[in-house]
Formats: C-alpha cells, structure tokens, sequence
C-alpha cells in the first residue's frame, strides 16, 4: 500500500503518466486510421465498438482482480464459463423471465468459481491448473446444457442489449457504471485494498491482519460472476453457443496487460481495460476494413501483446509509471533489475501460503 | 577433522554419499511417484474392462496420441524448470502440423527453415524473457496469438498432405512390442539426459533456483535461458511432427488443448511452478497418466459430454493426493 500513497503524492508534485495511457494512444492512433481509410462518421467505428467491447470489459474486470492477486494468479476458465453461461440465461430465461435468465448465469458462474476455490484453497493446486480443471468441468456442463436446450434468447432481454441511448449502446453505460464501483471499490473498501496489498506481498499482508484467504476466495468468485454475466448477456446478444467464449480466455488476459494493470500482480488499472477493449475491437474492424484475414489478425494482435509487454515492463518497474520514468528507460538500463527468477519466489508463497 | 582421516572425511563431506543421494531422491520424487501409482491404478482398471489391452496392438492403440503430447510435455518441463510457463505450445505443435502439412510437401527446403525459424524465434523470446524481464505467461500467450494467424494463413481449412517420410514414422509398428511404448521410453530418455546428466541440464535448474549463484559462478543468464527456450521449441517441433504423421494432415487448432495438458503433465509428475527442479520421468508419467485416463473414460462407456468433466475432477484428485503425500514426506 506505500505504492498507492507514492502514487497520490507522485500526482501532487508532477504529471503522472497513466497506466492506461499508452492503450489510450493505440485507441486515437487506431480511430484515426479507420476514419482515415473508410471515411465517414468519425463517432461511428467508436458507437460501434462499444456495442462489442461491454462483454470484454465484464470478462477482464474478473480476470484484472485474479491477475492482481499476484503471480501464479490466473483464471483459465472464464471462456467456458462465458460458454456456459449463456445457455444457463436461456434456458432459464424461457421458463422464468430474463431477469431470473441472468441470474441464473451469473450464479451459474458463482458455482464453477466456487470449485476452482475448493481446488485451490482446500486441495492446495496452482490456480492454474484449478480452473484449467473447472473449465473441463463446465465445457461437459455446457455441452449437456446444448444437448437439451434449442430455444433463442428471450425477446425482451435481447431487445435490452440492442437497446441505444443517444446512439450509446446501455450495456456499454451500465458495464461503464459497474467499473467505476469497481474502480471505487479497489481505491475506497477493505477488499479493493486488500486484493493489491496481497498481489504486492501476500506474507506482508498476512502480517499485517489481512484476511487474505476471503479476499482471494471473494476475488475468484467475482471473476465467475462476471464471466456468467457476460455470457447471460452474450446469450442475447450473439446466441448461445458451445464455443462462444473460447476466445475471451485469451482476449481478457491480453485486455488486462494492455490496459497497464501490472502482470506481476499488486496494481490494477481499471480504467485500462476499457481502454484495451476497446482498442482490440476497434483494431478488429480497422484490420476487417483493410481487408486482412483472421489469420493476419491473429498475427499482428499477438505482436501488440509482445511489444507492449517489452515497453511496459521497462516503464512500469517499481508499480509507477512516468514519463520521465521511460524516457529514462530508454537512455539506460535501470540499475537494479530484478531477475526474473525473483517472481517464482513469490509464487512460491501465494501457492503454498 | 584428524589428518588421518582427512582423505575419507572430506571425501564424504564434498561428495554426498549413496545413502544421502538416494534419500533426498526420494523425497524429491515422491510426488511424481503417486502418479505413478494413479498410472498404474488407472491402467489395471481400464485392462479389467477391456483385457484386450493387454495385446501389442491395444497398448499400440492406447498409447499412440501419447507420443506426441509427451514431447511437447518436455518442452513444456524444460521451459518450467527454469521458472517461466509457456502457455502457446498447444498453438505453436497445431502451426509444426500445418507446416508439414503444406510447405514441408510443397517445398522441403522452405519448410525445414520454417522449423528452424520457430527455433530461432523461442530462442529469441528466451533473451526478450531474460533480458526485458518480460513475465513468460504472457509472452508466450501473446506468441500463441502469432502462431495461430500463422496456421491459419498457411491452412485457414484443416487438411494439407503430409511428406510420405513423415508417414513411414507411425506407420512403423513391429510386432513384438508396442511402438509408442519404445518412443515413449526413448524420448523420456533423451529428456532425463538432457535435465539431469548434462552440465546445461544443471545451469538451467541453477537458473530457475537462485540466478545469482549462476551468474557469479561466471555463466551467462541469457544463454543459458536462450538455449532453453530453444531445446524446448525443438522438442516441441518435433511433436507437431509426429502429430502430423500421425493424423496425416494439418490443423493449427489440432494441439489447441496441449498448452494446458502439458502444464498438467509436468504438475502432475512432480513439477511445480517456482523452477529450479526438473521432472523428465515423472513428466512421462504425468503424460502416460493423463491419456489412459481419456482412453479409459472411452472404454467405461461414459457419455461423451461427461468425459471432459471425469478428466477435470480425475486431475484434481491426483492433485489433492499429491499434497497429502507432500505433507507425510515432510
């Protein structure tokens, strides 16, 4: 927690380059090529990928907290939760209403959460392997779930997520309010403290009478809600499908990295992921406008990932990240770097605490 | 200490004895033994379904998808024994499959220098990890992101036609005794070679325990970490080789679920996460382990919407197993 009051007095003094800062660049770059190649209404590539980048937002607010609980820290199953998720919302939606719809899917993903809890806290496995293991656990759940249910997503439900308030889609107001509390929630409560203080150290936090096993129990629980929330919306909006998530696995890890929330765990950025989300979607419908196939997507989109790892981790190494700080970067190689086989020690403590 | 029993006394301290070595083996292996007990356990359960196991050519059959999932296990045990994960293998083994499925038939020489550009690139990937201090997990997932465009570039449709030498890899099957059996035994060989008999099997584990000691003993971190990553991207091209001669052609999504198989694989066969420790046997076992599981869930008659799940909670009660073990060996 020294980092945080660093930081508030960092502000006070100088300009603080934000975290989120560089995939603010890569949103304007982006935009600007997309307005420069098809023309048009400059606001509506913009409109258009707030209507997609909602359900990114959803998936990598869970995957932020778990990735800030520290290394070793990951969830692996939010993809198949979002899968399963969305036939939950159907399925219940047609016998109770959407509401009870989305619920249902949220606390679908509460449940798969809770094994990967069990896993990891009672059966002492990597979080890794923990919901590697939930995530097979409910890819057979949601291929029962398919093998019984054919019915589309309810008429209301899906009237909502088309719904638009001046031409901005209300998922994307509602997901923007649900991460301001979240952002609130990490700089103002008990737990948003406490999820960085145990990504920082989780021995110190101990120490200092934490209470770090709810905090991680709670942190893996919300990662699954928001994954069955995304996937009870998805449902509505796409349509349930047995690999509907597959790719928000990897989408929600590389939004969070993106959006400056440190790998190593201990700071999350908030405001980055909706910088990051919706600079992939928008790379997405530059790339589709160009004309270049999946496959080069796929490409250039992994070489972002790498590039802005490399840039990030010289200019964000003790958890701040100035501009001063990388233009220093640049000139020199910091004095003390810590190896990389510093991290692994610190897994140690978080799979064996 | 006496001069007179200087000779004896120093010999003893400098170099541990038999009994010391075999102790500390045991506690190290301990873990990767259980799974050798759920192999075994696994393995009788499926042979008391099905005795027809027991023939050549159902241990042939059993152990076949094995092979090449075992290889890309090493890599995966190599990349982790000196503290990094790789998470874009099951992607990096699918592009290997699409390579030889296309340009490896196609054009022999341009395919052979795609391989070797694969090397190249993880050795480079090894230096970027080692010298940006870039965390692994996400270099790698971002690497899978490029390995999957490129397999889809190269074969946006699963299919292609594997070289005829590729084919005549699998297609040799001799009767006397199971041929994934003989791979299986051979790659694990090679394996245990390389992590434990050699001088580069020991600078790796030195770099995954305590890099400063590696660094001050006068070896480089980087070449070290560089020569890993690339060891391990061989291993890994050869799996999408025998992958692809196996199922004789290519798909980049082949091998999608490798990358977490794998990392299971090595967890379960002993391995763990903070580096330092290499686990070649155990990992066969892990490997062994977890495909009699697939084949035995096929044999049970299970509903194949349930198998994934059996495999999820079989892994986790392994796992479970391994910290109880854990605990009584402390």
């Amino acid at each position: 927690m020294n980092a945080l009051n660093a930081t508030k007095t960092k502000t006070a003094s100088r300009f603080t380059w934000p975290a989120w800062g560089w995939s603010l660049i890569g949103v304007l770059g982006v935009w600007l090529c997309i307005i420069a190649v098809g023309g048009g209404n400059p606001g509506g590539p913009v409109l258009q990928a707030l209507s997609l980048a909602p359900y990114l937002v959803l998936v990598s607010i869970g995957q932020m907290l778990v990735i800030s609980l520290g290394p070793g820290n990951i969830d692996v199953s939010v993809g198949a939760i979002v899968s399963m998720a969305s036939y939950v919302s159907v399925a219940v939606g047609a016998l109770a209403g959407p509401l009870a719809g989305l619920a249902a899917a949220v606390l679908a993903g509460v449940a798969a959460a809770l094994l990967s809890v069990i896993a990891i806290m009672l059966l002492r496995v990597p979080p890794i392997i923990a919901t590697l293991a939930t995530s097979l656990v409910v890819a057979s759940a949601t291929l029962l779930l398919a093998d019984a249910n054919r019915a589309g997503a309810d008429a209301a439900l899906r009237g909502f997520v088309n719904a638009r308030v001046f031409g901005i889609p209300v998922t994307a107001i509602l997901v923007a309010v649900l991460t301001v509390l979240i952002a609130l929630a990490l700089k103002r409560t008990m737990y948003g403290l406490s999820v960085a203080a145990i990504g920082q150290s989780t021995l110190a936090a101990r120490k200092a009478g934490l209470r770090v096993t709810s905090t991680i129990v709670t942190t893996y629980l919300l990662s699954g809600a928001f994954a069955g929330l995304a996937g009870g919306l998805l449902a509505a909006y796409i349509s349930p499908s047995t690999v509907l998530g597959d790719s928000y696995l990897l989408d929600s890890i590389a939004v969070v990295v993106l959006g400056g929330t440190l790998i190593a765990g201990g700071r999350p950025v908030v405001a980055g992921l909706w910088t990051g989300a919706v600079f992939f979607v928008l790379l997405s419908s530059l790339l589709n406008l160009v004309g270049w196939n999946l496959g080069a997507q796929n490409v250039l989109k992994g070489l972002l990932v790498v590039v802005v790892i490399v840039i990030s981790s010289r200019v964000t190494k003790t958890g701040r990240s100035t501009l001063s700080r990388f233009l220093s970067s640049l000139r020199r190689e910091p004095a003390a770097t810590p190896t990389p086989a510093d991290t692994p020690a610190l897994t140690k403590e978080n799979t064996h605490a | 200490m006496t001069t007179l029993t200087a000779p004896r006394a120093s010999g003893r301290s400098s170099v541990p004895t038999f009994r010391s070595r075999a102790t500390i083996g045991a506690k190290h292996s301990a873990p990767g033994a259980l799974s050798l007990v759920a192999m075994i356990v696994i393995f009788v359960i499926a042979v008391a379904n099905q005795p027809g196991i027991l023939s050549v050519y159902g241990l042939t059959l059993m152990l076949t998808a094995a092979v090449p999932l075992l290889l890309a296990a090493q890599a995966q045990m190599l990349i982790m024994s000196v503290g990094d994960i790789d998470l874009g293998i099951g992607q990096l083994v699918g592009l290997v499959t699409v390579i030889a499925a296309t340009m490896l038939t196609t054009d022999p020489l341009l395919g052979v220098l795609a391989l070797l550009a694969i090397v190249g690139a993880y050795a480079l990937l090894g230096l970027l990890v080692q010298k940006r201090n870039v965390p692994s997990i996400i270099a790698t997932l971002g690497m899978s992101f490029v390995w999957l465009g490129l397999g889809l570039q190269l074969l946006p449709t699963p299919g292609g036609q594997t070289p005829e030498w590729l084919a005549q890899l699998s297609a040799w099957r001799p009767d006397w005794i199971p041929a994934p059996v003989v791979w299986i035994v051979a790659i694990t060989l090679v394996a245990w070679f390389l992590a434990k008999r050699t001088r580069f099997g020991t600078r790796m584990r030195a770099l995954g325990s305590s890099s400063p000691t590696l660094s001050r003993a006068g070896w480089s971190l980087s070449r070290t970490r560089v020569l890993t990553y690339a060891a391990a991207a061989v291993l890994a091209v050869l799996a999408g080789l025998v992958l692809a001669s196996q199922t004789q052609s290519g798909d980049v999504n082949s091998a999608g679920n490798y990358t977490l198989m794998t990392i299971a694989a090595v967890i379960l066969g002993g391995g763990n996460f903070k580096g330092g420790q290499s686990f070649p046997v155990g990992t066969a076992f892990g490997v062994v382990t977890l495909s009699l599981i697939t084949v035995l869930l096929g044999l049970i008659n299970l509903s194949s919407s349930l198998q994934s799940a059996a495999q999820g909670l079989i892994v986790l009660a392994v796992l479970a197993g391994r910290v109880i073990t854990e605990r009584f060996v402390r």
